[in-house]
């Protein structure tokens, strides 16, 4: 996914959240619930255990392989949980996801 | 809060709520708001976890009989002998020391919505714990067996503990021409995958035992396989071809323990030699004052998952009925109980602070489900806040709409799947109470 380094819609918020995040307040950042739903098989937080540590990764790579999943052929148990999840809100979780500790698997 | 408007007043969901959560509100500065939770599964585990991660100021007790939690999920594995109870013994350790949540051991005996009090049963007698919000988590309760059912002879094995164990060791006595009869319960029920995967891995256990003539009968109160009809479908016919005796529509007429013999609308068995009889089910007890369907789970708003009319006290996990597109409910597992616990969580603290529930939710459910102790199935279903319809697709409300919902494709189902298992497992352990 390398080659597709730019998100197909602008990344907005993401300061805004991490800056939120940071504050550790009770006040809920946009994503962050939506985000919770991949901790079942990722990990509190997406960084594990369990399946590809998912927090701090790049949140247009991780939104262009989470939209990948959505589209394509059933392969894996992502390529239906996928398509569980409207394009902006898989957009929501990658931003979220993009500003969490962590280096993401790849 | 600086008022509580109409809109939050109705999502509230009453005058009971608004007294509850009003002074709070006001003082939410100071004083943290308290939030009792019933049943430390992975449902009230993970509410508890939550809560304390996102609520800021807000003070927890989780209440449960148990020292530890023993998981479901993967107990069919302590069955069959491949895993030990240990695997499946939950500490609540981490709750307590990493989210400071205050664990109590004790039952949950009695609620008083009016004065938000909840009584609890413990080792040093009868205790009350006032709360601003009340969330129950209790799991599924048997409905009455029709004839004498003794669990202590013919076990169900579907709460995990001592139950577990008492079914591994009557299948570690089976030999030569025994049968396992089991029962598969009316939808719906915890674990719709479960009952067929036990009957997966028990058939799976007797021929690596190399027992002749050994089998094991399924009794499905259903017209089908209730999850995952391909995978299954494939194991009983193929896999497990002259293992697995399948009969469906087997309304359970009456059972007697003590001959381990059972009669159904579809087939009688007398004197198995293991009757493990899986009873219909229904809401926890302690949910017993609270509004009930007719299948006996208690209904919730999808947002928050309050209680109608009870806008402070909240049903989460297999004992809540979540308003859902007719024919595709909601299961009842505890990957799920997880997830409804998140949505939870985040309407409690949303409230708390003087706001309304988020509506972009969504909630899901994945699980493996083992074929044989070296290849595994998978299930994945995916739900979404917006419309819901009838079987003739118009719109009856609001709730949680299925929008995806699959199984492992035939060439899924192998050693990977099973790997895969584990790694679930381990993760929705540390999700829920680490």
């Amino acid at each position: 996914m390398k080659t597709l380094s730019f998100p197909m819609r602008p990344l907005t918020g993401g300061l805004l959240i991490a800056v939120a995040a940071l504050a550790g307040t009770a006040h809920a950042e946009p994503g962050r619930l939506l985000a919770a739903q991949c901790a079942q098989c990722h990990g509190t937080n997406g960084a594990g255990p369990g399946f590809d540590s998912i927090a701090g990764k790049n949140a247009g790579e991780l939104y262009h392989e989470l939209v990948e999943m959505k589209y394509r052929p059933i392969e894996s148990i992502m390529d239906r949980q996928a398509r569980g999840y409207t394009e902006d809100q898989l957009l929501q979780i990658s931003n979220y996801l993009s500003t969490l500790p962590g280096g993401g698997d790849d | 809060m600086n008022t509580l408007n109409r809109r939050q007043f109705l999502k509230l969901g009453g005058a009971a709520s608004l007294l509850a959560a009003l002074p709070k509100a006001v003082g939410a500065a100071t004083t943290p708001a308290r939030v009792v939770v019933v049943g430390g599964g992975f449902g009230g585990a993970t509410v508890a976890k939550y809560l304390r991660m996102w609520g800021g100021n807000v003070s927890v007790i989780l209440v449960d009989p148990n020292p530890s939690h023993l998981s479901c999920i993967l107990s069919n594995m302590v069955v069959v002998g491949t895993l030990g109870m240990s695997r499946i013994t939950i500490s609540y350790d981490s709750l307590k020391a990493r989210h400071g949540v205050n664990v109590v051991q004790g039952k949950a005996v009695g609620i008083d919505p009016a004065g938000n009090r909840l009584t609890i049963s413990t080792s040093s007698g009868n205790k009350t714990l006032d709360y601003d919000h009340l969330v129950l988590s209790p799991g599924i309760d048997f409905a009455p067996a029709p004839g004498v059912w003794d669990p202590s002879l013919t076990p169900h094995a579907w709460q995990a503990g001592a139950q577990t164990t008492l079914l591994k060791n009557q299948l570690a006595a089976m030999r030569n021409y025994d049968k396992f009869v089991m029962t598969v319960p009316k939808s719906p029920y915890r674990c719709p995958p479960g009952p067929y995967e036990r009957a997966c891995v028990v058939a799976d256990y007797l021929k690596r035992k190399g027992y002749y003539g050994a089998k094991v009968i399924v009794l499905d109160a259903n017209a089908g396989i209730q999850a995952e009809p391909e995978a299954f479908s494939h194991a009983f016919n193929v896999t497990h071809k002259g293992m697995i005796e399948y009969h469906t529509s087997a309304t359970v007429q009456s059972i007697d323990s003590k001959t381990r013999s059972i009669a159904t609308s579809a087939l009688n068995v007398s004197n198995a030699k293991v009757l493990n009889y899986i009873p219909n089910q229904v809401a926890g007890g302690i949910t017993a004052g609270l509004p009930h369907n007719a299948t006996g789970f208690v209904p919730v708003d999808p947002l928050t998952y309050a209680v109608q009319g009870y806008g402070n006290i909240h049903v989460i996990g297999d004992a809540c009925a979540v308003p859902s597109s007719e024919g595709k409910a909601v299961p009842k597992s505890g990957h799920m109980a997880n997830s409804e616990a998140k949505v939870c969580a985040d309407a409690i603290v949303r409230t708390l602070a003087g706001g309304t529930p988020d509506e972009n939710v969504t909630t899901n459910s994945a699980c493996y489900s083992p074929i044989t102790n070296k290849s595994a199935s998978w299930l994945s279903a995916n739900f979404n806040y917006g419309d819901i319809y009838n079987s003739k697709g118009e719109v009856i409300g609001k709730g949680m709409h299925r929008v995806d919902l699959g199984e492992a494709p035939a060439e899924r189902v192998n050693g990977d799947s099973y790997q895969d298992m584990y790694t679930w497992a381990e993760a929705l352990f540390s999700d829920s109470f680490m």
